[in-house]
């Protein structure tokens, strides 16, 4: 308790040792003299005192040594207790965990793998036709040709070209290549491609070119090979490059001896892996986005000198990265990606210069790029890229004089990104693709004049057959039968072959149509069929999901008045009992054995749901092993919660109680309900502000009932800190494409950079020099200014601040050049460096000192006012000695995830490290800080809203993959999948950090139960998620046949989803591990109050 | 041996706040409690033609909103404008026919008369002038207007577009749901600490202002929603839910819940 005016001078700087002694004297002194005024007290009826003073002074010692002997005890009790709330955590993380397995793999799409290839010897028309019964069945519609059936004349099509060139300009969006009359910095500067379309259709034309999403480039490079459709799960290992092993374009080739080279990205060996000619071939890293011109240079440097040896290869594949690595960087509207798009008119214009008659040139984007740059998902601008092919033999034609000039915007004449597969495939005398459910690109087939519709015919008649081929074997191994009658791809099938061998005299055009009319029905069908869930796998990942969360809240809402009440009285006789000898059976407080039993029944329930689901699995034959890990989770949660049952009298306890426990129910409820729309799921953010609002005026009205007009007015006065502080905050927005044109971006300079503007460089700078102030502030209200906090949040935490705000300012100046003359990648190197003290400060040097601090307090020394002659000891801080200590822990996270979020970021981190103190204040003052959930919720409404603040969305276009760079030069693992982890997500690492301050803000060293508080805090802000986390996967689930379930449920379910396991993780790693360093160190020095 | 605080001796300093409250509010010389004095509910006046206005005027405001509505979809702000006097004359005319002034009420004796009132009608001694404390009340009413503005803007209102919207929102908000208040209590701090701190009991003002927030609060629900509605725009569902939610608030207030607390 500090005093009313304190005016006492301060002793030696303390530190933890000198502390604790320093405690221990004065206590000492203080009982000596207490047991002299007992003492003096039965003066009068002792004869023999001063052999009583000598018993006494016996007598202390003796009580020094039971007071180590019971705190050892107490310490050994606390971790055991510790040791078995922690283990209830890992079980809950385990048990989200399997849930969410479970329903992803029942959700994300999943499609079989045909292992068949196709031969060239074997057409699929002779197989298809034949099935059909009828004798005399037309097996080609072209008259033989030499070498039909062999790689060399064409296997099943006549060969056009020995040799191709495929160009991919990674993330080539089809606007790019069009004239468009605007003066955007990304339009108009790469006009060769239209240029040549219309110049010399013949030769060269150019279309729309649209990919299947997911729009990374790892999925994209699967469908531009094998020609199948996506599927999403794949996403995931776009990271890491997993082999194809179904029929392709590649394995055709090699199949058939044919020499393939690769230049570029080294996606392409993660996915061919030797297929290319070691001694020409040349890798280039992919996901270095800093780096605009290594890949691309490469690429231009080695492919010149191969034009020139053309008979050392038949297939030549350049993957440049620079216009991807600009949009990333920089996004669309920045002079480096004009630089990029001019650079690549001349590399092609240069290329194509090179191209023979028996070689095709092939210039494309895998993908298109969002307004800011970024790709993944499926908007219009991800998935519009182009398509130009070019040969000087002039064979390309146009069957209508109409498609003479290339689309003017990519909703005109596209073509699918698999139509690739088969038009490439005939155009070099190959099998198409096994797999393969695209058509040939008319143009390729059409002839010079636009008249060759035999040959089209043809060419569309032999792919429909491979893909009814495909058709029926994937129905044959998924043992589903096809459906018929009218409308059907059977029947469709039937009309075209119907119209093929009706005689001599074939309508060319018509049976072209007919055979397109099938494939795009088979498609479109394809479509529909591989977005097939398995309900039930997806239904038990919901039930253990919504399991998990009646165990939790039943957790939560266990024992509230179970709290150890701090009782002075009560505190006083056990203490005195305690001394003399008679322990109080510390271990067997219901609260010590609760965690422990919930454990120990979990334990118990999982094992007969393990061992049942793997033997119901090997007995029904499934071999699903994994299933038995879900039934383990099933009956260990029924266990868990059957015990808390019996530990309790009513489940109805979980109803709250209290307004403010309202309040926390309406808020969680309301937006989970919410995300089955959406609009509510896009205006997310701002239904998080509303929140924040009224959370701040509904505790600012709430203070006019304090009974202090000084509580009153502190308690307004932080209400509406809270409140502003969050309006200020949401200025800070990234737009999704869905918010537009009702939203503006302002995280970075514009809607379409992904730098930040002059200005917010200086917003890092600002939260340098003020937060320590804030946070001092608030300290000192409890005098807890003290111990390491001047040292550490004065100088350490402000240092590391301002280095942060150094780092964005050298990477300005590294992006904008604003220093020439500088050596290339100085400001590169000193900026990474600077980034890596930043983070050696907040990791390393952060978590050393939280773990060996002393309390944040003070022991001073002064007269006493009433008797000048006695020395007067007062401990400043003691009354938040818990709380003020802990608080270093979540600033050594915000140190580093500021520095991790970009400018704007980082000023968006420190009004939220703010408002968590006003939030903290605002509930001592309300008196909400154990028993309310309210306290969890906010602090996890107010981490979700600071994702959305610091430049992130529910979608997979807004994952800041840049980030990656700021410590570090290159991708290293695990650190740079961390690091945008961090940045990710800094809003509810932050917050889940700070859930123990809750508790422990304004605990004094006796406080009883804060374990128990704490974990049960904790319970209720990860409540939040894992609701939210249900709710989005219960709505996905059932919306999943909803036109915006991949570009709006799907990636929030998974946000969602990794949010709660995030959060699962921070609670046990960081929560409650600093909880309990910080009990310990508070125990060893004040002594331990339980 | 319990641990306590050297300097006074006293071992009740678990929670610093606590303490340090009591050490405050002992020293601070007027500690103003706001449940010292329970606030009446306000019953009003019981003359026919009082009762007669009491249950027509919701009605008229309500129905003069349906009719108007569609004027207030095509045109927001000039429909709030010409409504503002409108509504201003029914409220008026709602206090002054059936609510008894700030300072009249015999169970709430006004402890301060307020400056300004008290050479006017501090002199004729049977009590406050109803017209000009209606006017008095009404200028209150606007100067809280602006207060109001930024509260909205806080919840999340256009920051720096649409401000003719928002003024005009927070000034029908603050005539529905102010400015009975005003009438009724005037400025008197202990009323407004318990009105605000919700431990008021429910009578045709509070209710009134209980419904109307509340409804502007659900008012906000509709707008992200991607109708493509006319009628979703700034501020009309706010509008929808601050008069549905007043003559509700206040029809239940007078009725139902009347005298109930929290």
């Amino acid at each position: 308790m500090p005093p009313p005016n304190p005016t006492p001078k301060k002793g030696p700087p303390p530190d933890y040792k000198t502390i604790a002694a320093q405690f221990a004297a004065a206590k000492r002194a203080k009982e000596v003299e207490d047991a002299d005024r007992k003492a003096t007290g039965v003066q009068q009826q002792h004869q023999q005192q001063h052999q009583q003073h000598q018993g006494l002074e016996g007598e202390i010692s003796e009580r020094e040594r039971r007071r180590a002997r019971l705190e050892t005890a107490r310490r050994k009790a606390y971790q055991a207790r510790w040791a078995w709330t922690a283990a209830f955590w890992v079980w809950l993380l385990c048990v989200h965990a399997v849930g969410i397995a479970y329903f992803t793999s029942g959700f994300l799409l999943t499609r079989l793998v045909l292992e068949e290839k196709s031969a060239c010897d074997v057409p699929p028309t002779a197989v298809n036709t034949s099935s059909g019964g009828a004798a005399g069945v037309v097996v080609d519609l072209l008259p033989a040709w030499e070498g039909k059936g062999t790689v060399e004349g064409g296997c099943w099509h006549p060969r056009t070209f020995d040799r191709a060139v495929v160009v991919v300009i990674d993330a080539l969006r089809y606007d790019f290549t069009v004239p468009v009359e605007d003066d955007e910095l990304f339009h108009n500067a790469f006009p060769f491609l239209w240029e040549t379309a219309v110049r010399e259709p013949n030769r060269a034309f150019l279309r729309p070119f649209i990919a299947d999403p997911p729009t990374s480039t790892l999925q994209r490079l699967k469908g531009l090979t094998t020609g199948t459709l996506p599927t999403f799960v794949d996403v995931g290992s776009s990271f890491s490059g997993t082999a194809i092993d179904e029929d392709n374009l590649l394995m055709q080739l090699r199949d058939a001896g044919k020499r393939i080279v690769h230049l570029g990205d080294d996606t392409w060996e993660a996915l061919f892996p030797g297929y290319f000619q070691a001694n020409l071939s040349r890798a280039y890293d992919s996901f270095n986005v800093w780096d605009l011109h290594t890949v691309d240079n490469g690429v231009m440097e080695h492919i010149f000198p191969l034009m020139e040896r053309k008979s050392e290869w038949d297939l030549l594949i350049g993957h440049c990265l620079g216009v991807d690595h600009a949009g990333h960087r920089y996004g669309p509207s920045h002079p480096e990606m004009t630089k990029k798009l001019r650079q690549m008119d001349s590399f092609v214009r240069d290329l194509a210069a090179t191209m023979d008659d028996r070689t095709v040139l092939i210039v494309m984007g895998d993908h298109g790029m969002d307004s800011k740059g970024d790709h993944g998902g499926e908007s219009d601008d991800e998935v519009e890229a182009a398509l130009w092919m070019y040969s000087p033999k002039g064979i390309f034609g146009r069957t209508k004089p109409e498609y003479a000039t290339p689309p003017a915007t990519a909703k005109v004449r596209p073509v699918n990104q698999i139509d690739l597969v088969p038009t490439l495939a005939l155009l070099m005398g190959i099998p198409i693709p096994f797999n393969n459910l695209g058509r040939p690109i008319e143009e390729a087939f059409a002839g010079a004049a636009g008249k060759s519709w035999a040959n089209l015919a043809a060419a569309e008649r032999v792919t429909a057959a491979g893909i009814k081929r495909y058709q029926s074997a994937y129905f044959t191994a998924r043992g589903i039968e096809q459906v018929s009658g009218a409308g059907s791809p059977s029947e469709l099938w039937e009309t075209a072959e119907a119209l093929v061998s009706k005689g001599k005299k074939q309508d060319w055009p018509a049976i072209f149509s007919a055979f397109a009319v099938y494939q795009a029905e088979t498609l479109h069908r394809c479509k529909a069929l591989w977005a097939r869930f398995d309900l039930k796998n997806m239904g038990i990942g919901i039930g253990i999901m919504a399991l998990g969360v009646v165990a939790l809240l039943v957790y939560v809402s266990k024992g509230d008045e179970d709290d150890v009440i701090d009782d002075e009285e009560l505190d006083l006789a056990e203490k005195s009992l305690e001394l003399q000898g008679i322990t109080p059976d510390t271990a067997s407080t219901p609260a010590d054995t609760l965690d422990k039993s919930l454990v120990s029944a979990a334990l118990v329930g999982a094992l007969p749901g393990f061992i049942g689901g793997v033997i119901s699995s090997f007995v029904s034959g499934v071999g699903d092993w994994y299933r038995g890990a879900g039934i383990a989770a099933l009956t260990s949660i029924a266990a868990v919660i059957v015990r808390m049952y019996e530990a309790q009298d009513t489940v109805l306890r979980v109803l709250p109680k209290t307004l403010w426990g309202w309040m926390a129910v309406v808020f969680t409820v309301s937006q989970s309900v919410g995300f089955a729309s959406n609009s509510y799921t896009i205006w997310e953010d701002s239904i998080l502000l509303f929140f924040i609002t009224t959370f701040g005026f509904v505790s600012a009205l709430s203070a006019l009932r304090l009974p202090s007009r000084a509580d009153r007015y502190l308690a307004i006065y932080h209400s509406v800190v809270f409140i502003v502080l969050g309006r200020v905050a949401s200025f800070s927005k990234l737009c999704r494409e869905e918010q537009i044109p009702y939203c503006t971006s302002t995280y970075y300079a514009s809607a379409t950079s992904s730098t930040s503007a002059p200005w917010q460089l200086l917003i890092p700078f600002l939260v340098s020099a003020i937060l320590p102030s804030i946070l001092k502030a608030y300290l000192q209200t409890t005098r807890s200014y003290e111990g390491l906090a001047p040292a550490w949040i004065g100088y350490v935490f402000r240092t590391g601040l301002f280095m942060s705000a150094l780092y964005w300012l050298l990477d300005a100046a590294d992006n904008g050049n604003w220093i020439r003359g500088l050596p290339d990648k100085t400001l590169k190197n000193i900026s990474v460096y600077t980034a890596q003290m930043v983070l050696g400060l907040a990791f390393v040097a952060g978590t050393t000192a939280f773990v060996w601090a002393p309390p944040c307090v003070s022991i001073v020394t002064s007269a006493s006012p009433t008797q000048p002659s006695r020395a007067q000891v007062a401990i400043l801080g003691y009354a938040n000695a818990h709380g003020a200590r802990y608080l270093l822990l979540p600033l050594n996270l915000l140190a580093a995830c500021i520095l991790l979020s970009k400018p704007m970021g980082g000023g968006v981190l420190g009004l939220m490290a703010w408002q968590m103190l006003a939030l903290l204040e605002i509930l001592d003052l309300n008196q909400l800080t154990t028993s309310s959930p309210i306290g969890p919720v906010m602090l996890a409404v107010l981490g979700t809203f600071h994702f959305f603040k610091t430049g992130h969305q529910a979608v997979l276009s807004t994952i800041q993959w840049d980030a990656a760079f700021i410590p570090l030069f290159t991708i290293r693992y695990p650190y740079s999948p961390l690091v945008v982890a961090f940045n990710t997500f800094a809003g509810q690492i932050l917050a889940a950090s700070a859930v123990p301050l809750l508790v422990l803000w304004k605990a004094g060293p006796k406080r009883k139960g804060l374990l128990e508080s704490v974990s049960r805090a904790l319970g209720a802000f990860v409540a939040y998620f894992a609701v939210e986390s249900l709710a989005t996967m219960a709505w996905a689930g059932h919306l999943r046949r909803h036109l915006m379930l991949y570009r709006v449920f799907g990636p929030r379910f998974m946000t969602a989803a990794v949010v709660l396991l995030v959060v699962d993780v921070v609670a046990i790693v960081v929560s409650l591990a600093g909880v309990r360093c910080n009990t310990m160190a508070i125990g060893e020095v004040f002594g331990w109050a339980e | 041996m319990p641990l306590v605080d050297p300097i006074t001796m006293s071992s009740s300093l678990v929670k610093g706040a606590a303490a340090q409250a009591q050490a405050t509010s002992s020293k601070a010389a007027t500690v103003t409690s706001p449940s010292s004095t329970p606030l009446h509910p306000v019953q009003t006046k019981q003359t026919p033609l009082a009762q007669t206005a009491r249950h027509a005027l919701p009605a008229l405001l309500a129905g003069l909103f349906l009719v108007r509505f569609g004027a207030l979809v095509s045109d927001p702000v000039s429909a709030m404008t010409t409504a503002l006097p409108v509504t201003a004359a029914l409220q008026m005319s709602y206090a002054v026919l059936c609510l008894p002034a700030a300072g009249s009420q015999g169970a709430k004796p006004a402890r301060k008369p307020r400056p300004g009132e008290k050479k006017r009608i501090g002199a004729e001694a049977t009590g406050p002038n109803a017209f000009a404390t209606s006017l008095l009340s009404l200028l209150l009413s606007l100067l809280v207007t602006p207060f109001l503005h930024a509260a909205l803007v806080l919840f999340g209102a256009p920051f720096l577009t649409h401000g003719a919207h928002t003024l005009l929102c927070a000034a029908h908000l603050s005539l529905l749901a102010l400015f009975p208040l005003f009438y009724v209590h005037g400025v008197d701090a202990a009323a407004w600490a318990a009105v605000g701190g919700f431990s008021a009991p429910f009578d045709e003002t509070f209710g009134g202002l209980v419904g109307g927030a509340v409804g502007a609060w659900l008012g906000a629900v509709p707008i992200p929603l991607d109708w493509d509605r006319e009628w979703q725009k700034w501020p009309v569902t706010i509008l929808c839910g601050l008069y549905g939610g007043y003559v509700l608030g206040r029809v239940l207030g007078g009725t139902l819940l009347w005298g109930k607390k929290f």
